[in-house]
C-alpha cells in the first residue's frame, strides 16, 4: 500500500502523521464497510427468505417471518421486558453514578480510588461469576425476590454502572466541573441549582453516552438474565431458546433474524439520537470543538 | 458597600502553613492588591474571603458582619476567576443573569440589570454569543459583569488577567480599575505581577510564605520597601552585599549610610537601576566601574557594571536614557554614584 505524506496548504505535514493515498483510503474504507455490512445484509436477507440453503441467494422471499414475529405475543413481551429492564438500568445507574462521580470530583477526592476500583470490577469479573454470586447472596438475604424482574434490574444496574461512570467522569473532567461548581457557588447558587443548571447541562454528552451504553449492556445481557432471571422473558433469553430448539421447518432461524434486526434497530435509533445530540453539545461545550456563529448545532 | 477585615487568618495543609496569622483590612471602596510569588498564600487568602476555603483559625468580616462560618453562596461577594470560568452552556447574557436568577429575581428586573451590565462591560453586541465564540478579554469582561450583577459588597479577583496576552492585559487592567471606581465597590485583587499590582491598586499587600510583609500605597512601596522581601520583589533592584565598617555601610567613593540595626558584619543594600548615576571618565565622584554589557530597552539602556569596592568586585545595574548611553562603549571605565537617600539596607 502506497504511503504518501501529504503536505497541507501551509506546507506543514498534516496533523496525524502518515496519510494514505486516496485509492488506499477508499479501499480500506470499503473493506471496513464490507466487514460490518455483509453480516447485517445476510441477516436482513435471511429474515425475508423462504428457503436459503443451496444457492448464493434465497429460493424465494416472504414477509411471513416479519408478520409472525411482530404479531407473536411472546416476542412482544420479551421486547417490552428488555426495554423496560434496560431503561430502568440506565435511569438507576445515572441517578446513582452522577452524584457519586460529582462528589468524588468536587468534594472528596479521597473516595476517587475506591470509586474507580469499583467501576473496574464488573469488567474484570465474568458476568456469570457475578450472577452466580448474586444468586447465592440474594438466596440468603432476599429469597422472595429470586427470579423477579426487580432483582434482575438490580443486577444489571450493578454490572452496567461502570459504563455510565467512565462516560460521566470523562465529561466532568472535560467540562472542568470543579471550577464550574465553585463559580456557581460564588454566584450564589445552591447545590441543587448548581447541579441542575451548571453540572447536568455541561456533562450532557457524557450522560447521554453513558445512558446509552448501560442501556445496550443491559439489553444484550444474557448470562445474568439466565441465572437470576429465570421465568422472565428477555430478548436474549428468547433468542437463545430459538437457537436451542432449532427445527428447519419452523423457520425459527428466520424469526431469530427478525429479532436480531429489531434489536439492532432499537440500539441504532438510540445511537443515532446520541450522536446527533452530542454533536451539537460537543461543539458548544468541549474544548477543541469548533465554535460556530449559529451557537452550536443542536 | 463596606470594607473587609481579615483577622489572624491561619490555614494549614498538612505540614505546610499556607497562611500564618494574616491580618489585613480593606477599606470601603478601596482596591487592595495581594501581591506575591506563587505559593505565598495570596490565592488561599482570597478563597478564605470567598468562603471557598475555611480558615483553621482567625476570622473574616465583611462590613460589620463576621462571615467566617457563612457558606460562599450566602456571602455578599462577586468573584472573577483566573481562567474564564464562564458557564459554557449559557450565552453571555445568560451568564450575567445567572446570579440574579438563582436569587429568584423578577424577570423584568433581571433583564434591566443585565442590559445595564452589558453596557458597563461593553458586551452588548456579544450578548447572545456563547463563551466559546468570544475572545479571552471579552470572556473576562463577561465574568466581571456576572460578578457585579447581584450588587455584591466585595469584588474578588483571582489573577483575572494571567491567561491573556500582554496587549489585552494592560487594556483590561485599566478597564477593571475604571469599573471598580465607577461602581465604588471594595475589591481584592490577587496577582503575582508587581507592575499590575502597582497600576491597579490603591494599596498593595506584599505576601511571602503565608505572611503579609508590608501593606502600602504603590508609590510608598516602590520608594520605601519595609522588608528585604518587599525590596527584592517589587521592582527590579540592585541587591549588593556590603561589609559593615564602624556601623556604616557603603560603596567606596559613593554613598555611605548607617548600617541597619541587627546587621552582623554584612548588610544587603537595595537601590534601583534608575537611581544609579553613571559619568564618563576615570576621575570624578563615585566608584570606578567597567561597562560589561549594554542592553537597549527602548527609552532607557541598562548597563551591566562591575565596580571595585576595596578590591571586591560588585555587580550593579544602571539605567541611563538611551541617548546618553550611546556615548558609552562596552568595556569603558566609568564612575558610578548613588544618592544615599535612595538606598535601603537590610541586615543579612
Amino acid at each position: 500500500m502506497a504511503v504518501n505524506p501529504i503536505l497541507t496548504a501551509t506546507g506543514q505535514r498534516a496533523a496525524g502523521g502518515v496519510r494514505l493515498s486516496r485509492t488506499a483510503r477508499y479501499l480500506f474504507f470499503g473493506a471496513v464497510l464490507l466487514y460490518f455490512c455483509v453480516p447485517m445484509a445476510a441477516v436482513l436477507i435471511y429474515s425475508f427468505a423462504t428457503r436459503w440453503t443451496a444457492n448464493v441467494l434465497p429460493d424465494g422471499y416472504t414477509l411471513e417471518w416479519w408478520q409472525a414475529t411482530v404479531a407473536n405475543p411472546r416476542i412482544q413481551s420479551a421486547f417490552s421486558t428488555s426495554i423496560a429492564l434496560a431503561t430502568l438500568t440506565a435511569i438507576i445507574d445515572i441517578a446513582v453514578v452522577v452524584p457519586a462521580a460529582y462528589w468524588s470530583r468536587v468534594r472528596n477526592a479521597r473516595i476517587r480510588p475506591v470509586v474507580e476500583v469499583a467501576a473496574a470490577v464488573p469488567f474484570a469479573l465474568p458476568y456469570v461469576v457475578i450472577a452466580f454470586g448474586l444468586m447465592q447472596f440474594s438466596g440468603v438475604v432476599v429469597p422472595q425476590y429470586q427470579g423477579t424482574f426487580a432483582l434482575l434490574v438490580a443486577g444489571h444496574a450493578a454490572i452496567a454502572f461502570p459504563f455510565v461512570y467512565w462516560a460521566v467522569d470523562g465529561a466532568m473532567a472535560a467540562a472542568g466541573i470543579e471550577r464550574l461548581s465553585e463559580t456557581a457557588e460564588a454566584c450564589g447558587a445552591s447545590p441543587f441549582q448548581t447541579l441542575r443548571r451548571v453540572v447536568l447541562p455541561n456533562i450532557s454528552p457524557g450522560l447521554v453516552t453513558g445512558g446509552l451504553l448501560s442501556f445496550a449492556a443491559s439489553f444484550g445481557e444474557f448470562a445474568m438474565a439466565q441465572i437470576i432471571g429465570r421465568g422472565l422473558d428477555t430478548v436474549p433469553l428468547w433468542s437463545a431458546e430459538m437457537i436451542r430448539s432449532y427445527t428447519d421447518t419452523a423457520g425459527s432461524y428466520n424469526r431469530l433474524a427478525v429479532v436480531t434486526l429489531l434489536t439492532f434497530a432499537v440500539l441504532f435509533v438510540l445511537s443515532a439520537v446520541v450522536v446527533y445530540w452530542n454533536r451539537g453539545q460537543t461543539v458548544r461545550l468541549l474544548p477543541g470543538g469548533v465554535a460556530s456563529d449559529k451557537g452550536g448545532g443542536r | 458597600m463596606s470594607g473587609v477585615s481579615m483577622v489572624g487568618v491561619t490555614k494549614t495543609y498538612g505540614q505546610v502553613k499556607a497562611l500564618d496569622h494574616v491580618s489585613v483590612d480593606v477599606c470601603e471602596g478601596e482596591l487592595l492588591a495581594l501581591l506575591g510569588p506563587s505559593g505565598c498564600g495570596k490565592t488561599t487568602l482570597l478563597r478564605c474571603v470567598a468562603g471557598l476555603e475555611r480558615p483553621d483559625r482567625g476570622s473574616v468580616e465583611i462590613g460589620e458582619l463576621d462571615v467566617t462560618g457563612v457558606p460562599t453562596r450566602d456571602r455578599p461577594i462577586g468573584m472573577v476567576f483566573q481562567n474564564y470560568a464562564l458557564f459554557p452552556n449559557l450565552t453571555v447574557r445568560q451568564n450575567i443573569a445567572f446570579p440574579l436568577e438563582v436569587r429568584h429575581k423578577v424577570r423584568r428586573e433581571i433583564d434591566a440589570r443585565v442590559d445595564e451590565l452589558l453596557e458597563l462591560v461593553h458586551l452588548t453586541d456579544q450578548a447572545d454569543r456563547y463563551p466559546k465564540q468570544i475572545s479571552g478579554g471579552q470572556a473576562q469582561r463577561c465574568a466581571l459583569g456576572r460578578a457585579l450583577a447581584p450588587n455584591p459588597e466585595v469584588l474578588l479577583l483571582d489573577e483575572p488577567l494571567s491567561a491573556l496576552d500582554a496587549l489585552v492585559r494592560g487594556r483590561l487592567r485599566d478597564e477593571i480599575r475604571r469599573i471598580q471606581q465607577l461602581v465604588g465597590i471594595t475589591a481584592i485583587y490577587v496577582t503575582h505581577d508587581q507592575s499590575e499590582a502597582m497600576a491597579i491598586a490603591d494599596r498593595v499587600a506584599v505576601m511571602n510564605a503565608g505572611r503579609v510583609e508590608q501593606v502600602a500605597a504603590p508609590a510608598d512601596l516602590y520608594e520605601l520597601p519595609a522588608t528585604q522581601f518587599s525590596a527584592k520583589f517589587v521592582g527590579s533592584r540592585n541587591a549588593v552585599e556590603l561589609a559593615v565598617h564602624d556601623g556604616r555601610v557603603g560603596i567606596p567613593g559613593s554613598f555611605h549610610i548607617e548600617a541597619p540595626s541587627g546587621s552582623n558584619g554584612h548588610a544587603l543594600a537595595f537601590f534601583r537601576p534608575e537611581d544609579v548615576v553613571v559619568s564618563r571618565g576615570a576621575d570624578g565622584p563615585g566608584m570606578a566601574a567597567r561597562v560589561e554589557l549594554k542592553v537597549f530597552l527602548g527609552a532607557t539602556t541598562r548597563l551591566h557594571l562591575i565596580g571595585d569596592a576595596d578590591g571586591q568586585p560588585i555587580a550593579i545595574f544602571g539605567d541611563l536614557p538611551s541617548r546618553q548611553a550611546r556615548l558609552i562603549d562596552e568595556g569603558e571605565m566609568v564612575r558610578v554614584d548613588v544618592d544615599p537617600s535612595h538606598v535601603h539596607a537590610f541586615p543579612i
